[in-house]
């Protein structure tokens, strides 16, 4: 594809680069980031309408595997989350599990107008309206729904934020995780949790900052559970005998 | 299915296993779960969970014009969206008293079955990589995309079109056209027995498919069943015959069945459907030259536009089944209320939850599959 | 009355063995019958066994919020006749508590559930009322008149703002369009 001008687009604060301490990572990170930027995989998770298109992109028509870039079941194993359409809020709770149960660095693409500003069900009571309210997105591609050379665009546009070093929002979920959990927890509710401790995580990456902790975070020391074995599942037992 | 000498004996509850099939999942058709409980390997109770995309449409369209609605009526029903147009049209002319034209009757009927052609091709890629035939899809969504090329040529879009308007249609065909989808009839008419060799008549889905899922016509009328999932069980109700809308009537095409209501058969009918679609389409495309006229009746100004008071009950038989509206007008601008019934509201809850039951789990994901389920159509 | 005649005799004499039963044909294919809320079931079991209308095809639910009254429709359709009959019914708004139909046709199960999410129309007898598209949903039922959709959301969700940072850039670079008209296709 010709006359493609890399066109910068930050959807959140400028993040600063993390220190190392190690001497030779300068000549390592970008090699990485090199080989990071040519093999991706996608996490499929078809959230919406947008999902229709990707068939399409995916197979060899449009073939996004020459690029690298090859569908991925598990969110361990998936680099970008593609979240290809309108989001409801039931499952924008499914998008925040997944999402945090992805390995660093990930990267998080919104496809279709809706992921932007509510696109068509800016009226509606179950849609949210503005993704990078509850989760940091590197790339948004327009459209309603755009075409699978836009979405080719948009990972091309990735793809080069990646060699780059640019791609970086994953970071600014740990840098200001307070104000992305009091964004779900206005949502939610308060008594919103998730199975992942992001906390630890970012200590782990050296990624704690002024901004991780904060009231919202408070509030989810003092209200969460553990996790444990449900030992009543949906299937309790005056719901068996109808399921004859 | 268990061989013929298996006892059941009543293990102690640790042998009994919940699990959750999706919203994540590629063995569910888009954003939907359900959670079965299994025994071993087979399935003993199975529950349905939707909502993942549930966008309130029926209040949407409360708020919003006549025509405004023709823009977000098509996203009901995401891999066959034109019957949803026609129909929601259909439902308004019924009430204004609208008088299609036949040139844009005949120009829906060639949607219509366009439509229903690329639908089941995504079916068929569905369906296949559920017992592990990938190749199937690749070829599926391939041709479906050539079909997307006429339909972008021929209203502007490839997934959603907005074509259908109350009145007709929103533009004529642009030269040439039926030229190129004569060629594409032929092209995929050459194309089914590749993909008999590849799909239809091969063994594994011959061994997989049949037998698996199955119901007889007594459940299939109880369970409120419709649409090609019918046809798999014998009986031969296509909403085109029963109660002829547009030009159906003027048509000749036949109403395929097969007798054994398993994955198998709901297979077979939508293949045997699509070589009908194309027999309509050629007929189609004879036809359409020699019908001349307006392509719209004429529609007062949309933005000011009262349609008298009244209410319409319209079915049309989309790729998945019967798909109804019902459209409620008090007299105004707006809808006082739309209600849609769409054919997977049947098959994708209560039907999955019967079939799956018995079955093993790695059947499941082929009798969600084969009942060709539309999740965005049960959730609105 | 004659028109319904037309259609089937079984039909006509269902029709005629219900108290207070009013029936208008609308069409070739479409009749529709209001009768009280307490004569439905016996009507209904009546369509299915003896004229022969197994098809439940929709329920719908209508909010007349100025008349204090919910209206259900019950849309059956015979394979033989190839007609719909509509079925409409009043019930009070509060309480909105009717009978389920389940018995008699067991689609019922999906629309009722629906209703009592959307409406909160409680049906007795329904197999299942637990939610099933709004399960995560606490506010009112949202089909009601009174809910208003634009104002939850102004209330609820956060708006992106109109032209941010990095919609400026783009549009200071050109406006973010891959392959411009004049140089061809890819």
């Amino acid at each position: 594809m010709k006359g493609n001008k890399v066109i910068p687009i930050e959807t959140h604060e400028r993040v600063p680069a993390r220190q190392r301490t190690n001497p030779w990572a300068k000549v390592f990170d970008p090699f990485m980031d090199f080989c990071r930027s040519r093999s991706l995989f996608l996490l499929h998770y078809c959230t919406g309408c947008g999902a229709v298109e990707l068939p399409p992109t995916v197979t060899s028509r449009f073939d996004v595997e020459r690029l690298g870039i090859q569908p991925m079941v598990t969110p361990r194993q998936a680099d970008i989350l593609l979240v290809t359409g309108y989001v409801a809020t039931k499952t924008l709770k499914r998008i925040l599990l997944s999402y945090e149960q992805m390995q660093a660095p990930k990267y998080v693409i919104g496809i279709c107008s809706c992921t932007v500003n509510g696109g068509m069900y800016w009226q509606s009571y179950a849609t949210v309206k503005k993704l990078n309210e509850y989760l940091p997105v590197d790339v948004y591609i327009a459209g309603c729904m755009p075409r699978p050379e836009a979405v080719l665009h948009g990972l091309q546009q990735l793809m080069e934020d990646i060699k780059t070093g640019r791609a970086n929002a994953w970071q600014d979920y740990f840098n200001r995780y307070d104000h992305y959990l009091g964004n779900q927890q206005a949502l939610f509710g308060d008594r919103w949790q998730t199975p992942t401790d992001i906390i630890g995580e970012a200590r782990h990456y050296g990624l704690l900052g002024e901004q991780t902790l904060g009231e919202h975070t408070a509030l989810l020391e003092r209200i969460k559970q553990p996790l444990e074995v449900p030992t009543a599942g949906v299937f309790s037992p005056h719901s068996e005998t109808r399921e004859t | 299915m268990r061989p013929e000498n298996y006892q059941a004996v009543n293990h102690p509850p640790s042998n009994e296993y919940e699990l959750n099939f999706g919203p994540n999942h590629p063995g569910i058709e888009g954003n939907y779960a359900f959670k079965v409980k299994l025994e071993g390997d087979i399935v003993v109770a199975a529950r349905a969970d939707a909502g993942y995309l549930h966008r309130g449409f029926e209040k949407l369209m409360e708020g919003r014009l006549w025509m405004q609605n023709l823009a977000i009526v098509p996203r009901i029903c995401v891999p066959d969206p034109v019957p949803m147009e026609v129909c929601y049209s259909m439902g308004v002319e019924a009430i204004g008293g609208l008088e299609v034209p036949a040139r844009a009757q005949w120009l829906r009927v060639l949607q219509l079955e366009l439509s229903r052609i690329a639908a089941h091709l995504f079916f068929f890629g569905g369906h296949a990589a559920t017992v592990g035939l990938y190749t199937t899809m690749f070829w599926g969504i391939a041709d479906r995309d050539l079909i997307l090329d006429l339909f972008e040529e021929m209203t502007g879009g490839r997934v959603y079109h907005i074509y259908n308007i109350p009145g007709g249609v929103r533009r004529d065909l642009p030269p040439g056209f039926l030229k190129r989808l004569n060629a594409l009839l032929d092209y995929l008419e050459s194309r089914l027995s590749d993909y008999d060799d590849l799909f239809f008549t091969n063994r594994v889905l011959v061994h997989r498919a049949r037998g698996v899922g199955a119901m007889d016509q007594k459940q299939a009328l109880e369970w409120g069943v419709t649409g090609p999932n019918l046809r798999a069980c014998g009986l031969p109700f296509d909403v085109r015959r029963d109660e002829p809308y547009l030009v159906y009537d003027q048509l000749d095409f036949e109403i395929p069945t097969y007798a054994a209501g398993d994955d198998l058969s709901r297979t077979l009918v939508r293949r045997a459907e699509l070589e009908q679609s194309v027999r309509i389409l050629r007929q189609v495309a004879e036809r359409l030259p020699s019908v001349e006229g307006p392509i719209r009746a004429p529609v007062p100004n949309p933005l000011a536009w009262n349609l008298p008071e009244g209410e319409s009950y319209t079915r049309i038989e989309s790729s998945k089944g019967e798909l109804a509206y019902y459209i409620l007008s008090t007299g105004g601008a707006k809808p006082y209320r739309v209600h849609v019934r769409g054919p997977s509201q049947m098959h994708a809850v209560q039907v999955l939850e019967k079939l799956a039951i018995g079955a093993r789990l790695e059947d499941v994901a082929q009798i969600v599959f084969s009942l060709d389920s539309c999740p965005p159509e049960v959730d609105r | 009355m004659s028109e319904s005649k037309a259609i089937s005799h079984r039909l006509d004499d269902v029709l005629k063995e219900i108290e207070g039963v009013r029936y208008t044909r609308q069409s070739k294919t479409r009749i529709r019958v209001d009768l009280d809320a307490d004569a439905l079931p016996t009507l209904l079991e009546l369509l299915q066994g003896r004229a022969g209308y197994v098809h439940l095809s929709a329920i719908t639910c209508v909010d007349w919020i100025d008349a204090d009254q919910f209206e259900l429709i019950y849309h059956v359709w015979s394979y033989e006749d190839k007609a719909l009959v509509s079925a409409h019914i009043r019930i009070s708004r509060d309480p909105g508590r009717y009978v389920s139909v389940y018995d008699i046709y067991t689609p019922a199960a999906f629309f009722e559930r629906d209703i009592h999410e959307m409406f909160g129309v409680y049906f007795e007898g329904a197999p299942d009322m637990e939610k099933f598209i709004l399960t995560e949903w606490d506010g009112p039922p949202p089909m009601r008149k009174e809910f208003d959709t634009e104002r939850y959301v102004n209330e609820t969700f956060a708006w992106q703002e109109y032209n941010p940072e990095w919609l400026r850039e783009i549009s200071a670079q050109g406006g973010g369009i891959a392959v411009k008209p004049s140089e061809g296709a890819l």
